[in-house]
């Protein structure tokens, strides 16, 4: 029922859009806009954005509910979600976070109809509805000739399931559990992120919109103005979303860094590129109204590049691409019509115009702030296509070969290094020539002379203390180091005498520090014992041969700790494992590690505390998979970054509920009290060739041995050995032995013979006590093992990553920029409006 | 005018020629085990994993070993350089890349793709009729 009215309160609000859109469209088709009309077009959006709060109302409220007959509620939900996580799925699946994009578009665009001119705002607002089209279209869920059109957040588990036989035989079935929501979503920055970028991608819609707008109506001018503000909003929201999300992965989804080139965050890092080249262009428009062209392109390929990564990542077409899941709602379709509309409608009416858009008579010296301004901006653009270009590769890599994988970061990474250096170098030139008119080009160089030679002293300075020999690097690290010192200067001198007009040469300051920042990523280094160091150095000069006499090629990454056994890590710490304890802190089984520190020259200590945990909505019975929070302590100039890659305690815990089916289950016994201990009780059953840990022991059973007549025991019917290996893991020895099992025929009973065989370096012993032939498994008893079993182990990944406060550093100074620009532009636009209606 | 067009006609061809032919270098070709044999170089092999097979971390070497089959069927050991990757048994298919030596896969870098939670039945296909 409710999903009935769900689904009907979205039609109707595509069917509002619709109404608003023509009516926007009607009421600027004349020179002078036809108030009435627009008024109808206003009324119709606003029904519009009131039946998507009410559908979204409805969904939460089914959230909330726990009603799991609805296949969203019960694809991303369980009832043991906080209600914090409960909000958050309503935007954890594609359909629901079409409808959060659409929500902010619409609140956001409220603000257009408020604070625009009678000029731009139908037209605008016609743009802003058709892109608000195709994104109700992704979510209506409706048949229209034979066409299914979206995806319907209301769509029923039993529909979707059908042909499972639980449907099958019961169509009014309702789980009374849902599948829960993803372990590693279950974070407080979900509650953050992806409000954050999605009001950063409707914002982006204005731009566009307005350059639209302003091709239609010939007014290719005045657009910046309303525009500029907001064109700076989005940037600063995609630019606080990019952050966020690359501080989730590098603090708790140990994806092992803050940037991996992946799909999904090169999807909001191409149209904040795109956007930074439209804002300085719309800049150099506004001080010396010219580069029309230039920002009218940026403005439509900012909002077309948002709209192609989301048809890249929603569309199925990056499959095996990213470490992130897509999911193929069957919207391919859509996506497709949605990216070539709004490609071809941009481009389409840039061209059209293209003869007709103000252009300059003569060229703009090398040496001027236009020319410097657009070379800056043209650097961005092309540092944008590159990464497009690299993100594509699932489509654009079919030139080459049949099954594209994405390119290797080395790509992306030697492609935007030059345009890096480029940028930083660019902003102080232009930076220089903005706020100061050079008779000559000798004076001009003077004013450079200060910043170039500091820079100087400070990357040899640098070069020197650091070791960097890669020469790439040191004009990279001269190049971002020239910027902050050079922006550095002429914000000074601004401060003194404008101090409100700073937010440019701070944000070029952030990106500098970025810059900088950027360059320890290419230094992270494993930290290891000196025993494996030296394996490593060994492997690299080819000297270690496998067992089939090849050189063997990988390295080793981790190295493993036992209990209160420290080990000298990179000749700098001893570490030692202290403790692990099975917290249920955050979900059921977590657990949580002590790992300390302690500095061999200083003598200082800390700890660190990373943390494992089953994720138990993400596995299917018999296979629990477990992941990782990374313990980060931050520094100054590096970060030491830890995870634990397995341990003891996992293993033993993952024994006890192997045999589980339903997670509350395993749930059950991952909470019990016997949470942590072994449930061994000396008996293992093993199939040939497979092995099994206990403690410290690695316990093999390689294959069955015939006996011959001579070695079985008098009256023996049959008898067999099995071929036993024991590894020792702690003290690094291995040995096999062969255990008999044999049946005795005596006083017309069978018997067993099994005895008891001795270990060399063991004092334990192990008997062969049966075969299960059904399965062919042996059942050895490990006499006094148990009390042998001393082993706490845990495997570490360590590694020493530079410079990452620097990267959250230049964000910070970044964010902080762009909001003193956006409060000088708005409080700029607000009086340029008050004196157009004083007029 | 002239001298900057041809300069710019320049760039742009010598550009997009110069950044195409290195994306082309850059990207590989995810391919089965038996082709990975054959040419030895480093590739992507998408497959599966095989539960049955006995798989497991090795604490000496510090290698997880496990068996894949690939999309043509082919099956053979995997051995990785590092522990076992999150999400290992959860995944519903394994991009390993690495190089195959003597019939042994030797990867250092793993994708491991989740299912997505996208038709997620696990529960229902075990829920009481």
């Amino acid at each position: 029922m409710i999903g009935t009215i769900g689904t009907a309160s979205l039609v109707i609000a595509f069917l509002a859009s619709i109404v608003s859109m023509v009516a926007y469209f009607l009421a600027s088709k004349k020179n002078q806009t036809n108030p009435n009309i627009e008024k109808i077009g206003h009324l119709f959006f606003g029904l519009k954005g009131a039946m998507v709060f009410f559908a979204s109302g409805l969904l939460v409220y089914l959230i909330f509910t726990h009603q799991f007959n609805y296949f969203y509620v019960y694809n991303y939900t369980s009832t043991d979600l906080s209600s914090l996580y409960l909000w958050a799925a309503f935007y954890s699946g594609q359909e629901g976070s079409f409808l959060l994009w659409i929500l902010c578009g619409f609140v956001v665009f409220l603000g257009i109809i408020k604070w625009t001119d009678d000029t731009y705002r139908a037209p605008v607002m016609f743009f802003l509805t058709l892109t608000q089209f195709f994104l109700l279209s992704m979510v209506i869920g409706v048949t229209i000739f034979g066409v299914h059109i979206g995806a319907s957040p209301f769509r029923l588990t039993a529909a979707e399931f059908a042909h499972l036989p639980v449907f099958q035989s019961n169509p009014d079935f309702i789980p009374a559990e849902g599948s829960g929501l993803n372990d590693l979503l279950r974070s407080p920055w979900i509650i953050i992120h992806p409000p954050v970028i999605f009001v950063g991608f409707a914002m982006m819609a204005i731009p566009f919109a307005f350059a639209l707008a302003s091709l239609w109506k010939k007014k290719y001018h005045e657009w910046i103005y309303p525009a500029f503000p907001w064109t700076l909003g989005a940037n600063l929201c995609l630019l606080i979303a990019i952050f966020l999300g690359g501080y989730w992965a590098y603090e708790t989804l140990s994806f092992g860094g803050y940037w991996a080139w992946d799909p999904v965050e090169n999807a909001s890092l191409v149209p904040w590129i795109l956007g930074m080249a439209g804002i300085h262009t719309m800049l150099v428009q506004k001080k010396s109204a010219t580069s029309h062209k230039a920002s009218l392109l940026f403005a439509i390929l900012a909002y077309a590049a948002i709209v192609y990564q989301t048809f890249l990542t929603r569309s199925g077409v990056l499959g095996d691409a990213s470490v992130h899941s897509f999911v193929d709602l069957g919207l391919y379709n859509q996506l497709l019509i949605f990216i070539l509309a709004v490609s071809i409608i941009g481009l389409g009416m840039y061209l059209y115009r293209y003869k007709e858009l103000p252009h300059q008579d003569k060229e703009n010296p090398f040496l001027s702030r236009e020319f410097l301004m657009f070379a800056g901006a043209m650097s961005l653009f092309l540092t944008a296509l590159i990464i497009s270009v690299g993100t594509s590769s699932p489509i654009i890599g079919r030139l080459f070969v049949a099954n594209p994988t994405p390119p290797i970061p080395q790509f992306y990474n030697d492609w935007t290094l030059p345009f890096a250096i480029v940028i930083a170098i660019l902003t102080v030139l232009t930076q220089f020539i903005w706020w100061k008119k050079f008779d000559s080009g000798e004076q001009f160089a003077g004013e450079l002379i200060t910043p170039t030679m500091t820079a100087s002293a400070i990357t040899v300075l640098a070069v020197i203390l650091t070791g960097i020999n890669n020469i790439f690097y040191m004009i990279y690290l001269f190049a971002a180091i020239f910027a902050v010192v050079g922006n550095s200067i002429v914000m000074y001198r601004l401060l003194k005498k404008k101090p409100k007009m700073i937010g440019g040469t701070v944000t070029h300051i952030g990106f500098a520090v970025l810059l900088i920042g950027f360059l320890g990523a290419a230094y992270d280094t494993p930290m290891l014992d000196q025993q494996t160091i030296n394996y490593n150095a060994a492997v690299e000069r080819g000297e270690v041969i496998d067992d089939q006499g090849f050189p063997v090629v990988q390295n080793i990454e981790v190295f493993i700790l036992y209990k209160n056994q420290p080990k000298l890590i990179n000749n700098e710490y001893y570490v030692t494992y202290k403790d692990a304890e099975i917290t249920h802190a955050k979900r059921p089984g977590e657990q949580e590690y002590t790992i300390l520190f302690e500095n061999r020259r200083t003598g200082k200590q800390f700890q660190m505390n990373p943390l494992f945990y089953p994720m138990i909505a993400n596995s299917s019975p018999g296979n629990m998979s477990w992941t990782v929070e990374p313990s980060v302590k931050t520094g100054l100039t590096h970060d030491l970054y830890l995870y634990v890659s397995g341990s003891s305690l996992v293993e033993r815990e993952n024994k006890r509920i192997s045999d589980e089916a339903t997670f509350q289950a395993v749930a059950d016994i991952l909470m019990d009290e016997r949470a942590g201990t072994y449930d061994f009780n000396d008996v293992l059953r093993i199939s040939p060739g497979n092995s099994q840990r206990i403690g410290q022991f690695d316990i093999t059973f390689n294959r069955f041995i015939n006996m011959d007549e001579s070695e079985l025991p008098d009256n023996a019917i049959v008898g067999v050995k099995a071929e036993i290996e024991l590894h020792d893991i702690q003290k690094q020895v291995r040995e096999t032995v062969t255990p008999t099992f044999a049946l005795i025929y005596e006083d017309g009973d069978n018997i067993v013979y099994s005895p008891e065989t001795s270990f060399e370096h063991q004092e334990f012993t192990v008997v062969f006590e049966n075969i299960e032939t059904a399965s062919d498994q042996v059942k050895l008893r490990f006499i006094g093992l148990e009390e042998h079993i001393e082993d706490e182990w845990v495997l570490i990944s360590l590694e020493k990553k530079p410079l990452v406060s620097t990267v959250w550093l230049g964000t910070f100074l970044l964010m902080f920029g762009f909001s003193i620009a956006i409060v000088r532009r708005w409080s700029d636009q607000k009086r340029r409006y008050r004196q157009q209606k004083s007029q | 005018m002239k001298l900057r067009v041809v300069i710019g006609v320049v760039f742009i061809v010598g550009f997009t020629s110069l950044l195409m032919w290195n994306f082309g270098n850059s990207i590989g070709s995810f391919t089965g085990f038996s082709e990975a044999e054959y040419t030895g170089q480093r590739h992507h092999v998408v497959g599966k994993w095989i539960e049955d097979k006995p798989h497991g971390f090795d604490h000496h070497r510090m290698v997880f070993s496990f068996y894949m089959e690939d999309e043509e069927g082919e099956v053979r050991q995997v051995q990785f350089n590092k522990p076992k990757p999150n999400n290992f048994e959860d995944a519903e298919s394994l991009v390993v890349i690495g190089q195959m030596r003597n019939g042994i896969f030797y990867s250092d870098d793993m994708l491991v793709k989740c299912p997505s939670k996208y038709n997620d039945a696990s529960n229902l296909e075990t829920a009481s009729i």
